[in-house]
């Protein structure tokens, strides 16, 4: 038997706001297309050429951009075919943007049905589950600790640590909790791997909630993310169907269930304890720390919070690619980091890489130029809370330290790029307008002082080269700085002291 | 008046089940009625101040019904370097709306959202649960058509 023509068509947020969709419509609706198996299929992640629609055939599988084709008079599945042949179709796997990552994490997102559970065990999936369950809880751990892994979210602490410290804890309860509100401007990679390798996420949780013994787990989704929504709901219920979660898992005594809740268009309920506080069916308001989560967290009793692209790095971790992971980088700045290069660049997408690089070499091996063919003006790290850095700094280097030494952070590793037309008192004025407008309003210094921050920006815009609001602002940002509660407040001030000292006399004359 | 009750009773019974009771209201009335409170309160043992004061936190839940489409314009630096600003100020203008308004046929409530997770094609705008990539003023016309 023949086996039958594949066309991949993408279901991914990105590629079906610039057409997937209709594509797909046109395409299901073509003469003959009964003899072909329509898959569809995460994304590459490079976005440029979404939506990106592929033909597999005799074990040759390449593609082609579908963007603004109007494929009305396509009637058959032979003239959709020609057409296809007319456009030169390769193999993305063969592009530079692809080629020169490494995709350890990302492995598997594009190749297949995200919900195809048996394409996921046949690359990998759930070999470190079974893996992991043959070993001890405490050999889990001492693998994560040994990889070097720190979290992914933002604040960069080390994973193994903090499963150690919620393992360590006597409570037969015990929670863990995926930070799934991924709320920074300028990410994606969380949703990334929950539409394109939810098994990778679901995964993940099951193995760290075997190492510190939690036998419930919640994903705290953001609910502007809605096709994350389904296909994480999707995904559970394949995983339950499969003994992969629920009781007695893949024949061991461990039990674990995985319960959705979705947030509510509030920022600040990504900081970990708004977030539990929201899960708890309250305000997102910051709870103050001590006591840490890891020991008295989610309904007061120990739990381990992650975000998503932690989570879902556990699994390569425990299958034979640790070495591949740990060996690349140093210090904090340890294994692959999904960077998500984004804004006005031509090669936007995800760029799974070491933390190595510098900003230049990210623009040349992946970014190419401007979207807009205009000169780099400033490129944003790390989301609304991340510095701005300038066209003379693109020799810095992607490292949490070397992004800590001039007071920046890698964060959720967002990179922003805009061109040489942006105004950076307006950037500025947008930091301190964000904070306003997300701000829970627990501290003070972030519900107020970020009020106060805008209208001083206001003034600085009609007069730059007054000392005395140049003086009130930065008195502004120290004491937001060294007062609030959570990074929502205590990091604002972080985009504003970079434009002031990367940019002269484009906020403040100096 | 049952079928409020109908909807809140499997999340009573669940830890920290206001937001997701709270969700299935919105998504079932398309706002939080004040008969909607007193039956979150006496299902959940709150004070209705106390279930005013968590719904109002969260920008997804509403005291009022919201257009028959909502259109959230994002309004994050990714989509700023692709010129959401003159994207929003095109939709503010052609609607006659300011952001988090209604048209007076109660069709469109225009709002503002800080990240849709669709950085890397901006502008991006949402429309109901669809997200729309490179936006411009034509395509979330051309949808808004399409829909209705």
């Amino acid at each position: 038997m023949n086996t039958p023509m594949k066309i991949y068509i993408p279901n991914e947020t990105t590629s079906n706001s610039v057409g997937a969709i209709q594509v797909h419509r046109a395409i299901s609706n073509l003469k003959g297309i009964e003899d072909v198996e329509i898959i569809r299929n995460g994304t590459w992640g490079a976005f440029w050429l979404e939506p990106f629609i592929e033909v597999e055939r005799k074990g040759g599988r390449v593609g082609v951009c579908y963007k603004d084709v109007n494929l009305s008079q396509l009637k058959t599945l032979d003239d959709f075919l020609n057409d296809f042949e007319s456009r030169n179709p390769f193999d993305i796997r063969e592009i530079e943007f692809i080629k020169k990552q490494k995709r350890i994490v990302f492995s598997r997102i594009g190749m297949g049905d995200p919900l195809d559970i048996t394409f996921y065990q046949n690359n990998g999936g759930y070999d470190s589950l079974r893996n992991a369950l043959s070993l001890s809880k405490q050999d889990v751990i001492d693998k994560i600790k040994e990889s070097g892994l720190t979290g992914r979210g933002g604040a960069a602490f080390p994973t193994g640590i903090k499963m150690q410290t919620v393992s360590d804890q006597n409570s037969s309860i015990k929670y863990l909790a995926c930070n799934a509100d991924e709320g920074d401007g300028g990410t994606f990679s969380d949703r990334l791997i929950m539409e394109s390798d939810p098994f990778a996420l679901i995964e993940g949780m099951t193995i760290a909630a075997y190492a510190v013994g939690a036998s419930k787990g919640y994903i705290y989704l953001r609910s502007e993310y809605p096709l994350a929504k389904t296909y994480l709901a999707r995904a559970i219920g394949i995983a339950i169907e499969n003994n992969f979660l629920g009781t007695d898992i893949q024949s061991s005594d461990f039990n674990f269930e995985i319960e959705l809740r979705i947030g509510a268009g509030s920022y600040v309920c990504g900081e970990e304890t708004a977030m539990m506080e929201s899960i708890e069916g309250r305000r997102g308001l910051v709870r103050s720390k001590p006591p840490l989560p890891a020991i008295n967290g989610l309904f007061d009793k120990p739990t381990l919070i992650n975000n998503v692209v932690t989570l879902a790095t556990i699994p390569p971790l425990l299958n034979g690619s640790l070495s591949d992971f740990s060996d690349l980088g140093s210090g904090k700045s340890i294994g692959t980091m999904p960077f998500q290069l984004c804004g006005n660049i031509e090669q936007s997408g995800l760029v799974e890489t070491g933390f190595d690089i510098t900003i230049a070499e990210m623009i040349e091996n992946f970014g190419k130029r401007t979207k807009s063919g205009l000169p780099i003006h400033a490129v944003q790290i790390g989301g609304p809370l991340g510095i701005y850095l300038s066209s003379r700094m693109m020799s810095t280097r992607l490292t949490i330290e070397s992004l800590q030494d001039i007071k920046g952070s890698v964060g959720h590793g967002g990179i922003v790029v805009f061109d040489n037309t942006v105004d950076m008192s307006e950037q500025a004025k947008f930091a301190m307008e964000f904070c306003s407008k997300e701000s829970c309003g627990k501290c003070t210094p972030c519900r107020i002082g970020s009020v106060r921050g805008v209208e001083i920006i206001d003034r600085l815009q009609k007069n730059r080269s007054s000392k005395e609001d140049s003086i009130l602002l930065n008195e502004l940002c120290k004491t937001m700085e060294a007062t609030s509660l959570c990074a929502m407040g205590g990091m604002t001030p972080n985009p504003i002291y970079s434009i002031i000292d990367n940019f002269p006399n484009e906020l403040v004359e100096k | 008046m049952t079928k409020l009750k109908e909807t809140i009773k499997p999340f009573a019974e669940i830890k920290g089940g206001l937001m997701p009771a709270l969700h299935a209201i919105q998504e079932m009335e398309g706002h939080i009625s004040k008969d909607a409170i007193s039956e979150l309160a006496h299902a959940f043992n709150h004070s209705k101040a106390e279930v005013l004061d968590v719904l109002t936190y969260y920008d997804d839940f509403t005291l009022e019904p919201s257009g028959d489409h909502v259109i959230r314009v994002c309004g994050a630096e990714a989509c700023q370097s692709r010129n959401s600003k003159e994207l929003t100020d095109q939709l503010t203008n052609h609607f006659d709306l300011s952001l988090g308004e209604t048209t007076s046929d109660s069709k469109i409530t225009l709002k503002e959202v800080f990240c849709l997770g669709n950085c890397a094609l901006g502008p991006s705008v949402m429309i109901n649960e669809t997200v729309i990539g490179e936006a411009d003023k034509d395509k979330v016309l051309n949808f808004l058509n399409e829909i209705d």
